[in-house]
């Protein structure tokens, strides 16, 4: 029986700062896109996500598991493994616990059971993409558990000539319809990753989220990663409810975490 | 199509148990994915690498002429014969080559130090190659491969497909107009995703080299024009003196998912004891010119920022160990 409280909370994404400006982590019943160009930590925040929504309710997390749809072949088992082992071990230190404690969580705070708890599928083309998002009406009415959907990236089969245009405008919106109706059912969040693209628009070139145009009006909520000098940065580009801001973030050998003023650099041994 | 019947699922391909089959869509477990990676054929790069090139996923090598993409693709067709146990796949290769002619002298010499541990004879029997011409003709050839892929003509599976180089398929064909280049991204999409599709049916690695050109105008911000968008983990990415970046934009660059940069730079070292050069009107005598190259990891979504310095020889392209100071 989940409480009012459990119901309001939110999916931390490991970074102080950029909870903040989400309004406490990403919200469930909600479809947030978070765009940005290869490189700058979209997968690295997917996978972040698939994790931390498994931080259980005694650690202030909700204890769930996650769908990663993966279009694009990027997740990475050891990456996910990493990062797994960074959130159960930052979340242990933050709740002092001792050696003994940590033991004791044996069977539950193990990276290994963090990946299993993450339900994986990996699509190649735009039809099963649909089928996905078609059979996750059946899978979640069993998998009560599954807090969050993570699609990586949303629209990178839709990126190909399409003979029929309103077809793919058409199938989009009717997805991204499903996966709103899914996250109100559910009570789950859904977390869409996308690429950049560039538009000439009033004399320059402006990076905007691929396919905008058919159906920019989807999502609930839109991030924006992007580069500042040599710093991630992250700003909430369109939401109902957050405010214009942004902050800084890292990428780091444990996950997503706060801005250092010395960005983690590994040089070869 | 658009609204299938609820409890109904497309199948997809994949490989069960070795064998290419068509499987109803469930979930995995991250548990079970494959894992296995191709060694670069040098511990010291495979560090860089932790350990490899990884299967189901497409490697991009980027750098200008001369840099050494080649040279490393033909150390990966030979690294692929290999067992596991030496970081190999025990497979067979393919490589697409779209500039000519392809380099079966610079191969042939690889082969000498291979030869002696090789479990495999034959090498040359396990390396199948082809040419195209354009981006039509890759995406034929991707489409004909499926049935190499599915029942390879030698005893073993192809695993690692090379494409050397994508940015010569796209050099005359297209002009700078928007409609052009949406042609253009658009094939880039359908290559990639044909690419991906392959190298997770087949679990296999995919490499792809792609030329370099200059940076133009604009600044590194956000938003700014000239194709200066930065991309990855460095703010700009120079070879031979010159700054450059990876060709065929920020589109392509949404297709992969690794990319390395190679990058070369002549530094003159002065050399006091040399010969002179009477032939010259050369005033600095003595100097001695020595190629320093450098493997950068620009993004990857396993591997953390890194470099490291390489050489070609003869035997192949190796790592060097960072001197300390």
């Amino acid at each position: 029986m989940l409480s009012e409280e459990q119901m309001q909370k939110r999916i931390t994404t490991g970074c102080d700062d950029l909870d903040t400006i989400l309004g406490g982590g990403i919200h469930c019943k909600e479809v947030t896109e978070v765009g940005g160009v290869p490189g700058i930590g979209k997968t690295q925040l997917g996978i972040q996500l698939a994790v931390n929504v498994q931080i259980p309710v005694e650690y202030g997390g909700l204890g769930g598991k996650a769908v990663y749809i993966d279009t694009e072949g990027s997740f990475m088992v050891e990456r996910a493994y990493q990062v797994a082992e960074g959130c159960i071990m930052d979340t242990l230190d933050k709740f002092g616990h001792h050696r003994k404690v940590i033991l004791d969580c044996q069977e539950q705070m193990q990276p290994n059971s963090f990946l299993a708890n993450i339900f994986y599928f990996r699509i190649c083309s735009y039809t099963e993409q649909i089928a996905v998002i078609n059979y996750l009406q059946k899978f979640l009415a069993e998998q009560k558990d599954v807090k969050i959907i993570i699609i990586d990236s949303v629209t990178f089969h839709f990126r190909q000539d399409f003979d029929d245009l309103a077809l793919r405008t058409r199938v989009l919106c009717g997805m991204s319809l499903k996966l709103m109706e899914l996250t109100k059912t559910y009570n789950l969040a859904v977390v869409l990753l996308n690429q950049v693209t560039t538009k000439f628009t009033e004399g320059s070139f402006q990076l905007t989220l691929a396919l905008g145009d058919s159906w920019s009006h989807a999502c609930t909520n839109r991030v924006i990663l992007y580069w500042n000098g040599n710093e991630r940065h992250a700003y909430i580009d369109k939401s109902p409810s957050l405010r214009s801001a942004s902050a800084p973030f890292s990428v780091t050998s444990k996950g997503i975490r706060n801005a250092t003023s010395q960005c983690k650099r590994v040089r070869m041994m | 199509m658009l609204d299938p019947h609820p409890t109904s699922f497309l199948s997809q391909r994949r490989l069960e148990n070795g064998k290419d089959a068509m499987v109803p869509i469930k979930p995995e477990s991250p548990l079970n994915l494959p894992t296995q990676k191709l060694s670069l054929g040098c511990p010291v790069l495979d560090r860089l690498v932790r350990g490899g090139l990884p299967v189901g996923s497409v490697t991009e090598l980027a750098g200008e002429s001369g840099t050494g993409k080649s040279q490393i693709c033909l150390q990966l067709l030979l690294a692929a014969l290999r067992p596991p146990s030496l970081g190999g796949l025990s497979a067979a290769s393919l490589y697409i080559h779209s500039e000519f002619p392809f380099p079966l002298r610079r191969l042939r010499r690889l082969l000498t130090p291979f030869a002696p541990s090789s479990v495999v004879p034959t090498p040359l029997d396990h390396i199948f190659v082809r040419p195209a011409h354009s981006p039509d003709d890759l995406l034929s050839l991707l489409t004909a491969v499926d049935a190499l892929l599915a029942r390879p003509p030698s005893a073993l599976p192809v695993r690692l497909l090379v494409v050397d180089s994508i940015a010569a398929l796209f050099r005359s064909e297209f002009d700078n107009t928007p409609a052009d280049l949406k042609r253009r991204s658009s094939l880039f999409f359908k290559i990639a995703a044909k690419l991906k599709e392959q190298a997770r049916r087949f679990e296999a690695v995919v490499v792809v080299t792609n030329q370099v050109v200059d940076v133009v105008g604009g600044s590194e911000s956000y938003g700014s024009s000239g194709n200066a968008i930065r991309v990855g983990n460095y703010g700009s990415l120079w070879s031979s003196g010159r700054r450059v970046c990876p060709a065929l934009g920020l589109s392509w660059a949404n297709c992969i998912n690794t990319r390395i940069f190679l990058s070369r730079s002549d530094d003159i070292v002065r050399n006091e004891r040399a010969l002179v050069d009477e032939e010259s009107d050369d005033r600095v005598h003595g100097t001695v010119v020595r190629t320093r190259r450098k493997m950068e990891m620009v993004f990857a979504p396993h591997l953390p920022e890194a470099s490291c310095e390489f050489v070609i020889v003869s035997e192949g392209v190796f790592g060097v160990e960072a001197q300390r100071a």
